[in-house]
């Protein structure tokens, strides 16, 4: 085909979708990508205290130390356990990537066994620590994964918001879809919805607080809830500091024998 | 009384009016108010120590009952058909309506705790079923290197693998059964068979076999009854009225039932049952002497021979009715409902046929006449054979007694046999279809039943202790090796010996609790983060302060569950050094403590009736050596039952142990009937004559009476369903043994006792 008819057909699904493009400035994908590339500096550190708490109410609260950086389009993460004092210094580094398809890796020092084991993860349905969030709920999933569609908008929390449906582009995925909340011009996800396999409503997140800190928006607590078993997660972050300069030796092997 | 009752033979039409019209609204009610109430866990009484723990720890962990589903393929099942089978009935069941996803359990969902090189995963065992036979090869060795799954979803043999579907005790009906064999049956194929059972599959068909396979004998029940009724008092008239007593009397228990919202219970089939063999007595005695005077009077009109009838009878009936209702209403003693309800309306029920008999059966004769029998002159003839028979036994008093004396003390011997169970699956036909996958099952796998030990400790973090754990896993170990009753063991230990033997590059030397606490609890950790922590809840609570020990059982019968139990509480010492309790939950542990309750109830109300029989029966006549007299038949029949019971190995369960209730109102009426005849035809200050009067007169009716209601029950001797079977041949036997007693031994008594003629002579 010649440039020009190419050129021709560029024109005329302009022509066609006009109006909607005019009257809503981005797309799903758009707003996904939007929060998914919303810059929260290059390294952070911080203070995560996340609580489990079962259907009865049961509560188990784990304190945790957490070091993460940019290494371009891949991310590193190391976490130290400080309490409960029978988990103290077990450490845990988490390698993700930017290119799709690549899985994680994922290392654990069990200080007690005096050795670091990978954790192999087949998918990215594993749950982070116990929680109810598994690394892609924690906003790990590359928006290209899933087709987006903008379903309407909406104020949540009195901030308007747009409200995406994300549906997996493969099949077998554990979500059938989520419906994400997106503040708009702010590019945060304060409300997911997941549905599972079968369609049926399985997650409830919602993002609790939200902070400016070095002129980057950082979520700061947020709840999940498991609406079929019951289960919820709360995480929280303190004493955060954003590109305080972290080395990136600190986030090896060696690091997670040593402890804090 | 006799005053109003007489005054209202002259209303004949009314009174059969009124009871008709408040039998149709009892009726009604019945009808559209009732309802049959068949999950189990309403019968226990909810504050109950053991139930209200079994009932928070079945919350704490999840336990539920389980449906079992056996997938078969006699070539093995690793090949792509059968595993393909497994994930697809695993997902239809997962998606099923009752039945919630995570409570799936099977090869397609369990997590395969493995050592890598570098570490340790979790994951599943497949997702798709492997073509290739080299893959199908590295899931069987897979399979076989976990003993978490090999041996409990697969069996040893790899040609049986379970799918096992846990469900709330409420979901289970008619329906979902019915859904689930058809949903297993559709994936049956020529190399695959699909076998269904579990407790709530036995629970269920049990639940609608016993009163289906009722539905289907009682009516052939009352027909032979109403046939033999027919027989012996050679009227269709008095037949019917004698039936209509009864017939009325369960309407009315049932209507009342219905009008309190009471739902009906699987023991509240047994108030017919009662009013049957109970009811139809006062009607064989009315007529009985009806048909004396009319034989004596034959001159006398109906209005004549009824008003005596009345006069003479209704003190017996008043009594016989009256005492059996308190006999009924002691069970209120017992701390399970529907027996309490079984209880009160029976007795209900009794008194209902005592109205019914002196007002229903004198109306009925008002308005169609008095009986017509045929055959006069037999009757009269056989005046010689009852008073031949008192003169014998009274001759021979010592050889009765003798006998008496042997069949007590055999019966004694066989009491010390009889033993409790509260299993559901020996009620089944040995060859039935359900039986036969239980042992299938059971033969290939750990066991059908469960038992769930639950440790209880006042210390968070306890159940991360090695010392603890140690104990824990060697008492499983011990339990599983020393018993062949306890087929398999799954807790919390299960999982960190897993671990710490991946861990340690697969080496079989560490699959065992390390002794780190720290370790322990970092182990557990890492399984969080790498499986499904919902798992891990199902063995121990979130603080690690309680933890559910499962047992797999090879039968859900009393003996199996008391073994077990006995082997466990052999540790009770030990955990006790270390701060921890042990309970027990789960249905099968419910159902045996729940048996357990109910016997005790019965025999506290058996005793406590017992003295309240006494005392009445003492009071009415006047005489507290009456009332001893009177309740040997009583006491007889009960011994004589739980003997029989034990020689022929016929357990007490929930059904068997209320019969004991039949021997107490059978006993009243044939013991009262017999004294007022003895104390009315004492006047004549013969002691033979009156016991041969005695036994013309009250005899005569007592064997019919024994007869007619023998003979129906002997019909449900051909019943489908065992425990029918064992409940006709029971009430027969309690029955036979009433009226053998009353009419010799306590007649022997009587006689000996010289009761009415020492005061005549006194006087």
């Amino acid at each position: 085909m010649k440039n020009s008819a190419w050129l021709l057909i560029v024109f005329l699904l302009t022509m066609v979708s006009s109006p909607y493009l005019f009257a809503q400035s981005k797309t799903g994908l758009q707003v996904i990508e939007s929060v998914y590339n919303r810059p929260n500096g290059s390294d952070m550190s911080a203070d995560l205290t996340m609580t489990l708490i079962n259907a009865r109410g049961d509560q188990r609260v784990r304190k945790i130390k957490q070091f993460s950086k940019e290494f371009g389009k891949d991310e590193k993460k190391i976490m130290f356990f400080i309490s409960p004092a029978d988990v103290k210094n077990t450490s845990f580094m988490n390698w993700s990537y930017g290119d799709a398809g690549k899985d994680d890796d994922q290392w654990i020092y069990l200080p007690a066994l005096k050795k670091t084991k990978r954790i192999s993860s087949d998918s990215k349905s594993d749950y982070f620590m116990g929680s109810d969030f598994t690394y892609d709920d924690l906003g790990d999933r590359l928006p290209s994964e899933d087709n987006h569609k903008i379903l309407k908008e909406e104020k949540v929390q009195d901030e308007l918001c747009y409200v995406i449906e994300s549906k997996s582009k493969n099949s077998g995925y554990m979500y059938s879809k989520t419906i994400t909340w997106v503040v708009k011009d702010k590019w945060v996800a304060v409300k997911k919805e997941f549905y599972d396999e079968e369609g049926k409503l399985l997650k409830i997140l919602t993002v609790e607080e939200y902070k400016t800190i070095n002129n980057f928006l950082i979520v700061t607590k947020t709840l999940i809830k498991n609406i079929q078993t019951n289960h919820a997660t709360e995480m929280k972050l303190e004493n955060i500091i954003i590109d305080g300069g972290i080395s990136n030796d600190k986030f090896t092997e060696r690091t997670m024998t040593k402890g804090l | 009384m006799s005053k109003f009752l007489i005054k209202l033979l002259h209303y004949p039409r009314t009174v059969l009016i009124v009871l008709l019209v408040l039998t149709v609204v009892f009726f009604a009610k019945m009808i559209t108010n009732s309802r049959m109430e068949t999950d189990l866990d309403e019968y226990m009484p909810k504050d109950h120590p053991a139930f209200s723990y079994s009932d928070q720890a079945e919350e704490w962990f999840n336990i539920k009952d389980g449906i079992i589903i056996a997938v078969e393929n006699k070539a093995g099942i690793y090949n792509q058909q059968t595993l393909g089978t497994v994930r697809d009935l695993t997902k239809k069941f997962q998606g099923m309506e009752g039945i919630e996803k995570k409570d799936v359990t099977s090869l397609y969902t369990a997590d395969n705790i493995v050592g890598t090189e570098e570490g340790l995963d979790v994951k599943a065992f497949y997702t798709v079923p492997p073509e290739e036979q080299e893959e199908l090869t590295a899931l069987q060795n897979r399979v076989r290197s976990n003993d978490m799954a090999f041996g409990r979803l697969v069996s040893e043999d790899e040609t049986v693998t379970l799918i096992i579907a846990a469900i709330n005790d409420d979901v289970f009906s008619q329906e979902f059964y019915r859904e689930i064999l058809k949903t297993a049956e559709a994936y049956e194929s020529e190399s695959i068979q699909i076998h269904v059972a579990g407790r709530p599959i036995v629970e269920g068909t049990m639940a609608l076999l016993g009163p289906a396979d009722m539905k289907k004998m009682v009516p052939i029940v009352i027909a032979v009854i109403i046939l033999v009724l027919y027989l012996s008092l050679r009227s269709a008239r008095s037949t019917l009225l004698t039936m209509g007593v009864v017939l009325l009397s369960t309407v009315w228990a049932f209507g009342l039932m219905s009008f309190f919202s009471i739902p009906i219970y699987a023991v509240s089939t047994m108030i017919p049952v009662m009013l049957i063999a109970i009811g139809v007595a006062d009607g064989i005695h009315l007529y009985s002497h009806l048909q004396h005077f009319t034989d004596r009077n034959p001159q006398a009109t109906k209005l004549e021979a009824v008003t005596d009838m009345i006069r003479e009878m209704w003190k017996p009936v008043v009594m016989t009715s009256v005492t059996t209702a308190v006999g009924f209403v002691s069970l209120l003693t017992s701390q399970v409902y529907p027996i309490k309800y079984f209880g009160l309306f029976t007795a209900f029920g009794v008194l209902g046929a005592m109205v019914f008999s002196l007002v229903l059966i004198p109306a009925g004769i008002m308005v169609f006449n008095l009986p017509r029998r045929k055959n006069k002159k037999e009757s009269k003839s056989a005046f010689h054979i009852p008073s031949g028979i008192a003169a014998g036994i009274i001759k021979y008093r010592s050889a009765t007694l003798f006998v008496t004396i042997a069949v007590i003390v055999f019966a004694l011997i066989g009491i010390q046999k009889v033993w409790i169970n509260s299993s559901f699956l020996d009620k089944f036909e040995r060859d039935s279809e359900i039986v036969l996958t239980d042992a299938f099952i059971n033969q290939h796998f750990g066991g059908t039943s469960t038992l769930n030990l639950v440790l209880d400790s006042k210390e968070n973090d306890a159940f991360k202790s090695p010392e603890v754990l140690s104990l824990v896993y060697t008492m499983q170990n011990s339990v599983t090796d020393s018993l062949h009753a306890v087929g398999n063991t799954f807790s919390l230990t299960n999982y960190i010996a897993r671990m710490n033997k991946v861990m340690h590059a697969d080496d079989e030397a560490f699959n065992s609790i390390p002794d780190d606490q720290d370790l322990i609890a970092q182990y557990l950790l890492l399984y969080e983060m790498s499986g499904d922590p919902e798992n891990l809840w199902k063995v121990v609570d979130y603080d690690f302060r309680k933890m559910n020990v499962n047992f797999q059982l090879k039968s859900d019968n009393s003996k199996t569950i008391n073994t077990a139990i006995a082997a466990l509480e052999e540790y009770r010492d030990d955990f006790d050094k270390l701060g921890i309790t042990m309970n027990y939950a789960g249905s099968g542990y419910k159902g045996l403590v729940f048996t357990e309750l109910i016997l005790e109830g019965q025999i506290m109300s058996l005793i406590l009736s017992l003295f309240i029989i006494i005392g009445l029966l003492g009071l009415m006549f006047k005489s507290i050596k009456i009332g001893l007299i009177g309740s040997v038949p009583i006491v007889i029949t009960a011994v004589i039952g739980f003997g029989v019971m034990g020689w022929m190995n016929i357990p007490l369960n929930t059904t068997t142990a209320l019969l004991s209730s039949i021997a107490v109102g059978i006993g009243i009426d044939f013991a009262v009937h017999f004294l007022e005849q003895y104390k009315l035809h004492s006047v004549s200050g013969d002691k033979l004559l009156t016991a041969q009067r005695t036994m013309d007169h009250s005899g005569i009716a007592i064997l019919l009476n024994a007869v007619v209601v023998i003979s129906g029950f002997l019909v449900l001797l051909f019943s489908v369903f065992p425990p029918n079977r064992e409940l006709g041949s029971l009430v027969s036997l309690n029955m036979f043994v009433s009226f053998i007693g009353t009419l010799t031994i306590m007649l022997i008594m009587l006689n000996k006792s010289n009761v009415y003629f020492n005061k005549s002579k006194e006087q």
